[in-house]
């Protein structure tokens, strides 16, 4: 079996140092990518924070060890495309989606997944969509209502 | 010399795109980690700690035990919470501390300490604690640590004319923050300087502490809040923070700690879980007369804001109704729980359940209308209250109409009606709330704002509030840019940042908006005069903007004759009294909530179908974060009312430390929130603005546990209302 250690995040490939490859994704994201933000909530699967697209999946990076991951592409916040990132951060402040926004980011990324064609628009709710994703601010009225908006 | 430049205050934007940057993200690569040894016991003596095979690992660098913290205690009120402990009273409570070069070294340097306990007898309910022969506290040997009561009107007269009684014993729970950020702070130090880098709700209030402490090794310390993932009443002086600055003053090396979300949540804060007896008695044609309160408050192990929370929880409440005599009395026990803390609402919620029931009741027994029953006794404007507030705007009516109509149509629009196992019902709450509480400590309630020009001409404004996440900062930008006629880019701010800012009391208490835009509504008045001043003096062309004059005033080496300082302190407040008497705020704020819900009777489980929210908060200065701040808050309110509490073993463990278990609301189920604000405007308050912060938590559990009684006719006494504790409401009848 051959172990593919490298990694495309946001564009760029990433030789997966040894001593990463069975750590969590999220520490190497965060630590030696230097892309923080990538927020841990939880490092329990609970809050998606932590979410990055795999693949074009959205998944759990405090769930993943980083060498799972080798060979795959990996999109963070930070890798979204500027345009999108406008879009829902404008959408945002016009719905008052944002408080303390630690959550915010890992909601962006589900957002471009959905938008991005990840999901048949209007087979699931948007709400049931982010069920993994928790706001303690209680932003999920605004938050449902600024992703609608975007186009 | 450390590098003290405050952080980037973040806007929505940076928010919404991953670039705030939150404690942990400041956190180099290769920062000396710190982590807690904490205890499995309950209650207990700790005998004695090993720490030479801990010292001996490789990658240990230093371990602290209690006997470096000896005479060292926080506390708000009664100074009562070591940092590290030799007499443990939670599980979770840390006992020693190691530095270590990175996680898996700290790991092993906590696994490698020899840590030997004597078990003592542990009391995890107030009625065990009040039981318990051994006290928890040595100095309270009855284990409680704070009593309080009061008595205004002439009880024994009022109640001869009551001719109808509601009573009942409430439970609440003990909730956790559970805010997204777990706990993390930074250290940095130069020699026998140190910044601690922690989001907090009062970073002044916090380095006047931890400075005392500090100067006993000869530091100092300065404290720096960058973004915040919420809070919501936990984050305030910790042991950690102690712990940290210790190990990077000894060691003289940066330190961080990020506590993982189970350590955060067992070695926390949580609201305060209260038993409350509550009894309203009325005269047959509606008035509400007399009213008798009494609070059993689990402190957990420590008391932190527990004394406020008491008396908050023992008699806020009552300004809302014209009570002519009241009796309340309150009790903090000390249990060994997870200390418990204010939380959003401090302790009004609480007593709000109990209350807002109650005087359903009255209304349904005295066949009168819940919104007229509210209308007839609630305070109004000009109004001194039966504890002495003095309301200068109240916008209660203009909220009960917008609840009672809304409520209305959607009986006949929404097409909703009860069928054999689904039974709807509708039911309302009301709240007042005080802006701040100078009660809590007058002579530091004051704000404090310096307008300044830095050398490159941008107009910097540091206030000593932070921003929670709430949107302090938005509020003080659109106070500068209308008062300044200025855009954000022409000047920045600096808030929660010690070191170049002036002192601020903090973020909390449902003050900062107010206070803070007073004290910047005069702080650019002044800069505005320093800027007409110069501009005279220089000769230069009367019609140059603000912005303008702040840059050649930088040119030209006139910057510091601008310079504007200003302080807002309140007039006409008094710190209350031993039994709570006084008007302790400047303006104070109304709300009235309505929920629809619909409740499976086979299974007890409530579904909220639709709530709204009124608020009177004076004038909206943000219209969109006053917004998110009413629905946030009713989020957090429906977890309270139906599903969040800590589940805790017989040994005292914390059997939930975690989001699913402790089941926080998330997205799906939420129903939605229609927000109303009355059109109000306050003469004391900063153009007119009154606050929003805590009042939208505090009826929710109140008005909820109405509509599910108008919905099944039984009483809800025990929050959380999950489907189990309605069910046995529903199904175990007293014969
Ligand atoms: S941090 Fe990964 S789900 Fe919470
Ligand atoms: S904005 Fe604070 S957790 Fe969502």
């Amino acid at each position: 079996m051959t172990v593919v250690n490298t990694i495309r995040v946001n564009g760029v490939d990433h030789e997966i140092p040894a001593n990463w490859q069975a750590k969590r994704l999220l520490d190497y994201l965060r630590t030696e990518l230097k892309l923080v933000g990538v927020k841990e909530g939880c490092g329990e699967g609970d809050c998606g924070a932590c979410t990055v697209l795999v693949d074009g999946e959205p998944m759990c990076s405090c769930l993943l060890l980083s060498g799972v991951v080798g060979g795959r592409e990996v999109t963070t916040i930070e890798g979204l495309p500027r345009e999108y990132l406008d879009k829902f951060s404008s959408a945002c402040e016009t719905h008052g989606g944002v408080q303390c926004g630690f959550c915010t980011g890992g909601v962006a990324v589900m957002s471009s997944w959905m938008k991005n064609g990840g999901t048949e628009t209007g087979v699931e709710p948007v709400s049931k969509l982010l069920e993994g994703n928790i706001c303690r601010c209680g932003g999920y009225q605004q938050l449902t209502n600024a992703i609608a908006d975007i186009n | 010399m450390l590098d003290m430049t405050p952080p980037k205050i973040s806007t929505i934007a940076d928010r919404s795109t991953g670039r705030a940057r939150y404690t942990s993200d400041l956190v180099p690569a290769g920062t000396t980690l710190v982590g807690i040894a904490r205890s499995p016991h309950a209650h207990a003596n700790v005998l004695s700690i090993d720490t030479s095979k801990a010292m001996a690992l490789p990658g240990v660098l230093d371990v602290l035990t209690p006997e470096d913290f000896s005479g060292v205690a926080l506390g708000h009120h009664i100074a009562d919470e070591p940092i590290l402990t030799d007499r443990v009273r939670y599980v979770g409570e840390g006992v020693a501390a190691v530095a270590a070069v990175d996680e898996a070294a700290m790991i092993a340097g906590i696994a490698a300490l020899d840590i030997e306990y004597e078990v003592l007898p542990h009391a995890i309910r107030v009625d065990d604690a009040l039981a318990l022969d051994r006290p928890i506290h040595d100095n309270f040997p009855d284990n409680v640590a704070r009593r309080f009561a009061a008595e205004p009107g002439d009880w024994d007269a009022e109640v001869k004319r009551v001719t109808h009684w509601a009573e009942g014993t409430f439970e609440t729970a003990a909730v956790p923050h559970a805010y997204l950020e777990p706990r993390a702070c930074l250290v940095r130090v130069d020699g026998n300087e140190l910044e601690l880098v922690s989001g907090t709700h009062a970073p002044s209030m916090l380095a006047d502490q931890y400075n005392k402490i500090a100067a006993v090794w000869g530091a100092t310390v300065e404290v720096t809040t960058p973004d915040m993932g919420g809070s919501f009443g936990a984050k305030w002086e910790h042991p950690t923070h102690l712990v940290c600055l210790s190990f990077a003053h000894r060691l003289q090396r940066d330190v961080a700690m990020v506590l993982p979300r189970r350590d955060d949540m067992i070695a926390g804060r949580t609201r305060i879980a209260m038993r409350i007896f509550m009894r309203i008695g009325a005269t047959a044609d509606g008035e509400l007369v007399a009213k008798q309160t009494k609070v059993w408050a689990d402190n957990g192990a420590y008391s932190l804001h527990g004394p406020s929370v008491l008396l908050a929880a023992s008699v806020r409440v009552d300004n809302l109704y014209k009570f002519s005599a009241v009796k309340a009395e309150g009790q903090l026990i000390y249990t060994n729980n997870i200390p418990s803390e204010c939380f959003r609402g401090f302790g009004i919620p609480q007593s709000a359940f109990a209350q807002e029931q109650l005087v359903d009741e009255l209304a349904r027994k005295l066949d009168l209308d819940p919104v007229e029953m509210r209308r007839r006794n609630a305070v109004g404007e000009g109004d001194t209250s039966v504890h002495g507030w003095e309301v200068t705007s109240c916008g209660l009516e203009d909220c009960l109409d917008m609840v009672r109509d809304r409520i209305q149509s959607h009986r006949n629009d929404s097409g909703l009606v009860s069928d054999g196992r689904f039974k709807i019902g509708y039911g309302l709450a009301a709240v007042i709330h005080c802006v701040s509480n100078s009660g809590h400590d007058e002579a530091t309630d004051i704000s404090n704002i310096i307008i300044s020009v830095d050398p490159d001409g941008t107009i910097c404004v540091a206030s000593g509030e932070v921003e929670l996440g709430a949107g302090t900062a938005e509020v003080l930008q659109r106070t500068v840019e209308r008062e300044l006629d200025i855009k954000r880019g022409q000047f920045r701010f600096v808030l929660g940042h010690t070191s170049t800012g002036p002192f601020g009391r903090g973020s909390f208490a449902s003050r900062t908006s107010f206070f803070m835009a007073h004290a910047a509504i005069a702080g650019c008045k002044i800069f505005s005069e320093n800027c007409s001043k110069l501009v005279d003096d220089l000769g230069l062309e009367t019609n140059a903007s603000i912005a303008e004059i702040a840059k050649l005033a930088a040119q030209k080496g006139h910057a510091e004759s601008l310079k504007a300082t200003a302080q807002f302190i309140p007039e006409n407040v008094v710190a209350a009294d031993d039994h709570g008497y006084g008007n302790i705020a400047s303006a104070y704020t109304f709300a009235v909530h309505g929920a629809c819900v619909k409740v499976d009777t086979l299974t007890g489980k409530t579904m909220i179908q639709q709530y709204w929210a009124a608020h009177d908060t004076g004038t909206v200065v943000n219209y969109q974060g006053a917004v998110g701040q009413v629905i946030g808050g009713v989020i957090q309110g429906i977890g309270m009312a139906l599903s969040e509490t800590t589940a805790v073993a017989e040994n005292g463990q914390l059997l939930n430390p975690g989001y699913l278990d402790d089941r926080v609301p998330t997205f799906p189920g939420m129903p939605n929130v229609d927000v109303h604000f009355a059109a109000t405007f306050d003469k004391n308050g900063p153009m007119g603005a009154k606050t929003i912060g805590e009042p939208p938590v505090i009826p929710v559990v109140g008005c909820i546990a109405n509509a599910i009684y108008d919905a099944v006719e039984e009483r809800q006494y025990t929050l959380p209302m999950t489907p189990e504790q309605v069910w046995n409401s529903l199904n175990t009848k007293v014969q």
